[in-house]
């Protein structure tokens, strides 16, 4: 799972100038850290909807994505 | 009594104005058919026109599907029967999108769509009665072209909701009202106008929205409201307006940004082909586009489509614009660079349309580097236009917006920097903004303002021009001309005397971060610029035809000198594919370098320096490579075999922390930095405070991360570990390296100190382990000189600049761009820092402070994290740097000497610095650039006639004589 979410989505989100990080998977609980222009993006939630529909696709496993949002310094407020 | 304050609450007429505004928005559109079979496939680019797709096949498309993917591009196909009932209706195709999607009907370029315009037309491009074959490319993206335009903004995002296609009919009447009421209401909103005007305004505007009556079935009163406009607000000429402004459209394109390369060809696609359409509806509308690598793009990709615009650019409308190859960094490029960019540049559009340009179009870029007006002008570029200093120095403001640029060597440019920004959507109140801050308004004739959407192309939209059409109505307005780039600069600048002159480089007081963001981009463009000089040489030495593949080489080279790629602000995946090109370049440079069994010096001066010869058995290490420090003494491009000398007497003594050598008492601190360093020969101390020592600071710019340093960073310190102190690892006959290792949480920092028998200089390798997030490493000089300026290389001569914070205009640069060197001189002597790939420092004072490494996260979150590797020297000198050659000792430092069997067999042309040999671009002659680089004029006799060129290789005179004054770039043709 941590390969996938570095070698295939994270390539993707980075072109849009977003961060993905993978922290953990447990019990079909992914959780991921949001960065970069993904940490502020108002409609997150279908990003992360994506993700639970790519994984059913390639690795054929069902999870639920846990998103955290680091934003960047200057926006953390 | 308490003081109660008063609320309105009820709504104002303005506000009413405004509801029902957006109310007869509503009926622009007659008749939607919605385009219900629609199939979408989603894909990935991976390359330039290449796709990695989600799925083999389509899927349907439905009004309310999530559509677009992270990074992606979608194929959106349908096959359409126009019904009978539109037929014989002027048709339109609207699909409101986040998207930039370029639309193709029976194999033709149609239009686009993009969040800056939701429809475009279709009637005279099809056949209604043929079915319509759709095929739509379109390329999602979060950032939108231009944060300030709020609808842009609130459809940001990788997962879009698809709000449906139709084929729509639009109601001109209210279109055109709409427009009139965009226009109106945008006077009456801003406080740039008159204010009885605006409350004029706000109680017509009433009034004519009364003509309406929104309670009927189909909208009623739109005439009579159009009337009334016509014959209460625009008749009215009791308030008048003063001002003349040039409108030029353009569409600013970042070739990579918050997207890569790959994605800047369908982004100049759209761009391009939203204008060809607007110019078919409108033949008075004229554009401006720069960038002849896009233009290049777009003939490979696009012939149908560049073969249309070229019809454009005969009749008028469609103007390149922009002499350079992109818009480059205009700081880190050294001169041969930028001379490429506009040989490149003009040859392209010369190929393409039979001639050039002679306007430099730089909107974007980020300060100027003092050099440019005398490349511009010999590179047959009159003009030079770019926006920053106007609008973004945070200190100062710049004083003229229509003057004559001034270079280094006392070239002459026409220049405009005007008042505003170059993204504005032709607004009244922007343009009246651009009138009232145009400094010049009594020497500089018409101010220019441009217009259309960009960054990330898109440029104009009917919308500009219909507000367009309406200025002259508008007797409050300043007078506006629609026109060309090159019509507004030869009609305001040209000939004009009044115009003042700035003697001096074009400074951004703003993105001082930019010289030293993305460290290893920064190295590898300083390495490939000298692998360009050494390829060219040899392949004239050696009669080798090399010029189609160094030629297309260096195009690849100067993309990376994109103004948002070498400076470093941009996402993760421009940066490794600049790493990547990197790779390539440098592969294709040293397969056209080759081997030889001999070394030769391609400078064109004897070598004098130290410098480290790499040799499996050597006893001595740099960069973790065995080798030999040498002075080779080796003449001006000549070759033969170097022999490691072996001194093997005592030269050095070390006791703890007290180091003496032939040249120095040193007397160091545990973490590598210089607490005393004593000039046996010059006998005075250089070190006055911290010296050699490195330095942490937390560095939080802010939104603009990659971008700026602030001056604050100085405010607070990040303390340094000694994990290791400073101790001697490594000695042979001819140098000793001294090691420390410093730490903090997250990184570590090895300094290499080597001192040498036989040369004054202090070399400092740097190995770096770096993990930081907000800090800038500075290494820091406090020199025992009294001085009030400093020198710094330009790659084509010295600026100097003053040290002390009199003014805000010093204050401003406290962090500014060198080249190769910087030197603090008294009379008597200085020090100077000699660098391998670094560009930004500091002076104050006594001290100077070159900038190592910075750690950002925005735009690229990963931004310089990782190894790093680099140097520089510390030169004490006697006298001035000048007299002292620093220059030439910078050059070797930043020249090796190479292995090739190969003889030079044309004058040296000293004093002057050799810059480049290469073939000419039509294949007739060896073209050879000389630059003076020491502030001196001076005479070079040769012994045969040779011709005088400018820098895009036209003969302008024979001579066997070559004059020379200061900071002079020379061409000649042999």
């Amino acid at each position: 799972m941590e390969k996938y979410v570095n070698n295939v989505l994270a390539p993707k989100l980075q072109g849009d100038g977003g961060w993905v990080e993978f922290i953990s998977f447990e019990n079909g609980e992914l959780t991921l850290r949001f960065r970069g222009e993904c940490s502020k993006c108002l409609i997150l939630h279908r990003c992360t909807d994506w993700i639970e529909q790519e994984i059913k696709r390639d690795l054929k496993k069902t999870v639920k994505v846990t998103a955290i949002r680091k934003k960047p310094y200057f926006q953390d407020i | 009594m308490a003081h109660i304050k008063v609320v309105r609450r009820s709504m104002r007429p303005e506000e009413w104005t405004d509801l029902r505004f957006g109310w007869l928005k509503r009926h622009i559109y007659n008749e939607k058919w919605e385009i219900e079979n629609l199939e979408i496939r989603d894909a990935r680019q991976v390359r330039e026109m290449e796709f990695e797709y989600y799925s083999d096949e389509y899927r349907p498309l439905k009004k309310g599907d999530m559509y677009f993917t992270p990074d992606g591009t979608a194929f959106i196909k349908a096959e359409v029967k126009i019904p009978d009932c539109l037929k014989d209706k002027e048709l339109w195709f609207s699909l409101k999108t986040a998207a930039e999607i370029c639309v193709k009907v029976n194999g033709k370029y149609i239009g686009g769509v993009d969040p800056n315009r939701e429809r475009m037309l279709l009637s005279p491009y099809i056949n209604v009665n043929e079915t319509l074959y759709f095929d739509m490319m379109g390329y999602n993206r979060s950032k939108p072209d231009d944060e300030r335009n709020p609808e842009s903004l609130s459809v940001r995002g990788c997962r879009q909701i698809f709000e449906g296609a139709y084929i729509c009919t639009v109601n001109e009447d209210v279109q055109s009202l709409v427009y009139d009421f965009e226009l109106l209401l945008d006077i009456a909103k801003s406080e740039l106008f008159n204010e009885d005007y605006r409350a004029f305004l706000n109680r017509e505007l009433n009034n004519a929205m009364n003509c309406i009556d929104f309670d009927s079935e189909e909208l009623t009163g739109v005439d009579d409201a159009k009337k009334y406009i016509e014959d209460v607000i625009y008749s009215n000429d009791t308030y008048k307006g003063t001002g003349d402004v040039a409108l030029v459209a353009h569409s600013h394109l970042d070739v990579a940004y918050y997207w890569r390369r790959i994605h800047a060809v369908q982004k100049n696609l759209r761009t391009v082909l939203i204008q060809l359409r607007l110019m078919d509806r409108y033949p008075h509308f004229k554009y401006a586009h720069t960038q002849p690598y896009t233009y290049e793009t777009l003939e490979k990709y696009y012939p149908d489509v560049f073969q249309e615009l070229k019809e454009k650019v005969k009749n008028g409308q469609f103007e390149p614009v922009g002499a350079m190859y992109v818009e480059p960094d205009c700081n880190v490029p050294n001169a041969e660079s930028l001379i490429r960019q506009c040989l490149y540049g003009q040859k392209t559009y010369e190929r393409m349309f039979g001639k050039r340009v002679n306007n430099a179009w730089l909107p974007d870029v980020f300060g100027n580097s003092w050099i440019l007006p005398q490349i511009l002008k010999k590179s047959g570029v009159d003009y030079f236009v770019s926006n920053k200093m106007s609008t973004w120095n945070d200190t100062n403001r710049f004083p003229h917006n229509n003057f004559i640029w001034r270079g280094i060597d006392g070239s002459d440019v026409y220049a405009c920097v005007p008042p505003t920004h170059f993204i504005t959507w032709n607004m009244p109140s922007q343009i009246q903004e651009n009138w009232e801050a145009y400094i010049d308004k009594d020497k500089g004739g018409q101010t220019l303002n441009m217009f259309g959407y960009g960054d990330g192309g898109s440029g104009c939209t009917e919308e500009m021009i219909e507000l367009m059409n309406r200025f002259d109505k508008l007797s409050i307005m300043p007078k506006c001309t629609h026109t060309s780039g090159a019509e507004f600069l030869e009609k305001n600048l040209k000939d004009n005397k009044a115009l003042e002159v700035w003697d001096g480089e074009l400074y951004l007081e703003m993105h001082r971060g930019t010289f030293t963001t993305k460290s290893d981009i920064k190295k590898a463009n300083r390495k490939l610029e000298e692998k360009f000089r050494t390829a060219e040489m040899l392949s004239v030495m050696r009669n080798e035809d090399n010029s189609k593949e160094i030629t297309e080489l260096y195009k690849k080279f100067l993309i990376n000198q994109f103004h948002d790629i070498l400076p470093g602000s941009h996402i993760h995946p421009v940066y490794e594919d600049a790493m990547k090109d990197y790779a390539e370049i440098e592969a294709g440079l040293d397969g056209i370098i080759g081997k030889g069994s001999k070394y030769f010096n391609t400078l064109n001066f004897k070598r004098n320096a130290i410098e480290f010869i790499e040799n499996k058995n050597g006893t001595a290490t740099k960069y973790g490579k065995k080798g030999n420090w040498l002075i080779t003494g080796m003449d001006a491009l000549s070759s033969g075999s170097l022999r490691k000398t072996s001194y093997d007497k005592e030269w050095i003594s070390v006791d703890g922390l007290r180091v003496e050598t032939p040249y120095y008492e040193i007397i160091f601190n545990p973490d590598g930095s210089i607490k005393s360093l004593y000039d046996k020969n010059l006998l005075r101390e250089w070190a006055k405070g911290d010296f050699n020592k490195l330095k942490f600071y937390v560095d939080c710019p802010g939104n603009y991360d990659a971008w700026d340093i602030l001056p604050n960073y100085r405010e607070k310190e990040v303390e340094l570990s000694v994990e290791s102190p400073v101790v001697l690892v490594e000695k042979d006959g001819e140098s000793a390296t001294f090691r420390a290792l410093l730490n903090t949480e997250k990184s570590q920092w090895e300094m290499r100190i080597r001192v040498f028998r036989r040369s004054r200089a202090i070399e400092v390798e740097n190995n770096v382990n770096w993990n930081e997030k907000h800090k800038l490493a500075k290494v820091e000089f406090q020199c025992n000189i009294l001085t009030r300026k400093a020198l710094c290389d330009t790659s084509a001569g010295f600026i100097e600049r003053e040290t002390h914070r009199n003014t805000t205009w010093q204050q401003a640069r406290f962090e500014v761009c060198h080249h190769k060197w910087c030197d603090m001189s008294e009379t008597g002597g200085g020090v100077a820092i000699i660098n391998d790939g670094k560009y930004g420092v500091g002076f104050l004072e006594n001290t100077m402070s070159l900038s190592l490494l910075r750690a950002t996260e925005r735009p690229d979150v990963t931004s310089d994290i990782g190894k790093h590797s680099f140097s520089y020297m510390i030169m004490p000198h006697e006298k001035d740097a000048v007299t002292a050659e620093i220059n030439k000792l910078a050059l070797q430092y930043n020249t090796p000497l190479i292995k090739a069997d190969c003889s030079w067999n044309m004058p040296t042309f000293e004093p002057l610095y050799l810059q480049a040999v290469k073939m000419s671009e039509d294949g007739k002659m060896t073209v050879i650039r000389l630059s003076e680089q020491n502030g001196t004029r001076g005479k070079i006799k040769l012994n045969q006639k040779v011709k005088i060129l400018n820098m895009l290789e036209d003969i302008l005179s024979e001579t066997d004589v070559i004059e020379f004054k200061p900071f002079e770039i020379i061409t000649i043709g042999i």
